[in-house]
């Protein structure tokens, strides 16, 4: 593997373009170009692949787009070039399992393989979604920390400090983001897991040096947990991503590399989006040294990933690393459903079912496109979970027809999702008890149908 | 070819993103004696219509939308001298200063925006990412434009959309400029509160707004 310093040397001694010149006379040529050289075509009718010689030629695509097209440094508009050797050692030397949390709660995420039905997923829930409020911030993290079956968790943001918007880049943002941090643990503490692994670090750090800031020990976050680190959409890699790659490099914590290409952006559609998803696992290893990746794949315009061809590009790239590297990776679903919703519970079962099977780990989502403050509620995580487990019972054969099914559940309402609750509207916040009978129904049919569809949920 | 062959003919073309093809198409019309402003009305514009629709229906993606911009703008850098000729006035709708708010690194959404806008008529001067305040002001007053339009992904770089107006409150010259805001961490309610003059959440429909703000 490339040591991190000749990494860096990259970003500063490749060829110089414009970045529109890069998009436009490079990375999308190429990405068109290595698509049809291996093939890469998506039967419309499907969300589960089930052909392993289309796995390859992902693969191949992947390494070849890397290899001709590489990523792009805005801070020295150069090309960052790796050869497909450099790429290759990178696939065969990507780390298999990740070590998060302490003491009693400290466990090793391990890479999936395809159809590994006979694996339990890591179960990762959680969201980096805003809260208005501390207090509801401390009874989400608290409730998310006690579902009993989880492994680590993504923690939401504060939106505002003593009130006031914290401005991108300010001292009032770096405040904020070590105030996330603190409150967070508090939660987690509260939850009775006080070793519990934080994956999502730091969700209140727009920059590097907020989030560098933040990870202090003092405040609570350990190596241990788990901090990110992202390209930019399209191939964009960018100094405060390396100046962290840098630091938590340098200080042994886990990496997670993340990344969200956008469908019907320069990557296209979904083959495009499945060859740049697979790239962004390869080059996480490569250029962060990621030892975990959060794989988040996103419509541009509707703003989730619970489209059809998303779901396949989504479960596609869970099916190259599962082939090729097993990464430990979880992946970020954005849902248009609002919280609570049969829509949000229905893209749930979708996402799970295209991405468990397919080798990924389970992760709950952001419900309404994750601008909804306020709207992580726990009883949808568990529920959420629960939907992954039994996805990682299923053969991606057996999982076909079900994300079918479900997916038709939702289809209709893409373009106009359903709304969903806020916190308070589900919970007292005094008992932290379920105080909304709807709630509570919606969840029961849901289950009910999809149980008697045939996936097999089972309360935890 | 009749005229109307011509003009299908055109638009076809520039929804296949076949650049020879449209400039061929154009060159004809013009022979066969036709108006520019019907070859870009007729011909040019439903193309890109379609090309539009297609991107909103998952068929055609961004690269696809800026191959048919510059193929788009390429047929008019033969009609509007032509216009102009017959003492024509150039198509514009108006200008349009352009850019992601300060702090804020996304682009692709204003990239589609500047596109649209530019199909629809506007001149528009993309100041790019991570666009400082002022720098939005000095481009505005330098160019006369008629609307600021400024995309925000991160809730935390909202402020600066707010600041922008302020900043034009406070030297006076808010009356001058119509401020149009857009992106993923932008909603009705925001545009309501700090009073922006119009607020899209799709690429198209800013392209719609812009031209009803310059009607």
């Amino acid at each position: 593997m490339l040591d991190l310093l000749e990494v860096f040397e990259r970003a500063d001694t490749g060829p110089l373009m414009k970045d529109m010149d890069y998009y436009m006379k490079r990375l999308v040529p190429k990405l068109q170009e290595v698509i049809s050289r291996r093939q890469v075509k998506w039967d419309r009718s499907t969300i589960v692949n089930t052909d392993d010689d289309l796995i390859d030629r992902v693969f191949d695509a992947s390494v070849d787009l890397i290899a001709e097209a590489g990523a792009y440094c805005p801070d020295t508009n150069r090309v960052m070039e790796f050869s497909r050797d450099e790429v290759l050692r990178a696939v065969e030397q990507a780390p298999k399992t990740a070590c998060f949390g302490e003491g009693r709660e400290a466990k090793t995420m391990a890479g999936r393989k395809l159809d590994d039905v006979d694996n339990v997923p890591w179960v990762h829930v959680g969201g980096g979604i805003y809260t208005t409020d501390e207090k509801i911030y401390l009874e989400i993290v608290e409730g998310l920390a006690s579902i009993d079956i989880v492994d680590s968790v993504s923690v939401p943001s504060l939106l505002h400090l003593r009130g006031k918007d914290a401005r991108v880049r300010s001292p009032q943002e770096l405040l904020a983001a070590i105030k996330t941090v603190i409150l967070a643990r508090e939660a987690i503490r509260r939850s009775g897991r006080a070793g519990l692994p934080i994956i999502n670090g730091i969700s209140a750090a727009s920059n590097s040096v907020s989030m560098i800031a933040a990870a202090a020990p003092q405040f609570g976050l350990r190596p241990s947990d788990g901090f990110l680190i992202d390209f930019l959409a399209e191939m964009i890699v960018n100094y405060e991503a390396l100046q962290k790659a840098a630091y938590f490099n340098s200080i042994s914590a886990n990496v997670g590399s993340t990344s969200t290409p956008l469908f019907g952006g320069y990557g296209g559609g979904a083959e495009g989006n499945a060859v740049l998803a697979t790239c962004y696992i390869i080059m996480g290893c490569l250029i962060y040294r990621g030892n975990y990746h959060y794989n988040a794949p996103l419509h541009q315009n509707l703003r989730m990933s619970s489209t059809k061809p998303l779901l396949w590009a989504i479960g596609m790239s869970n099916q190259v690393n599962a082939k090729f590297m097993q990464r430990p990776m979880v992946n970020l679903p954005y849902l248009g459903g609002g919280a609570g919703t049969s829509m949000f519970h229905h893209e749930m079962a979708a996402y799970m079912l295209s991405v468990v099977p397919a080798g990924g780990q389970i992760f709950s989502g952001h419900p309404a496109k994750a601008v909804d403050p306020d709207s992580l509620l726990p009883a949808d995580h568990r529920f959420h979970a629960e939907m992954g487990l039994a996805a990682a019972q299923l053969t991606r054969s057996q999982a076909e027809p079900l994300a079918q099914a479900f997916f038709s559940e939702y289809e209709d309402s893409i373009k106009d999702p359903t709304p969903g609750y806020h916190y308070s509207q589900v919970y007292d916040l005094n008992t932290k008890k379920i105080i909304n009978e709807e709630y509570l129904k919606t969840q029961d049919q849901v289950r009910e149908n999809i149980i008697k569809a045939g996936f097999e949920v089972k309360v935890s | 070819m009749n005229n109307k062959n011509i003009l299908n003919a055109l638009s076809q073309a520039l929804v296949d993103l076949n650049q020879d093809a449209v400039l061929k198409q154009v060159q004809e019309g013009l022979e066969a004696g036709m108006k520019p402003l019907e070859l870009i009305e007729e011909g040019l514009l439903p193309g890109m219509n379609t090309v539009g629709d297609e991107f909103e229906q998952d068929i055609k993606f961004l690269p696809e939308m800026m191959s048919a911009a510059m193929i788009f703008q390429e047929a008019m850098a033969i009609l509007q001298p032509k216009i102009l000729e017959a003492g024509g006035k150039s198509r514009n709708l108006g200008t349009v200063v352009l850019g992601t708010v300060k702090g804020d690194m996304h682009s692709i959404g204003k990239d589609i925006v500047k596109i649209l806008l530019e199909t629809a008529g506007f001149t528009v001067h993309d100041l790019g990412i991570d666009v400082n305040t002022f720098s939005f002001i000095e481009k505005a007053e330098e160019v006369s434009a008629d609307i600021i339009a400024m995309s925000a992904l991160l809730t935390t770089t909202l402020v600066n959309q707010r600041d922008l107006i302020e900043a034009l409150e406070g030297q006076g010259t808010r009356d001058q400029f119509k401020i149009m805001v857009g992106g993923g961490a932008v909603t009705q309610a925001w545009s309501d509160e700090i009073k922006a003059d119009a607020y899209t959440d799709t690429a198209f429909s800013a392209a719609k707004a812009a031209q009803k703000l310059v009607a």
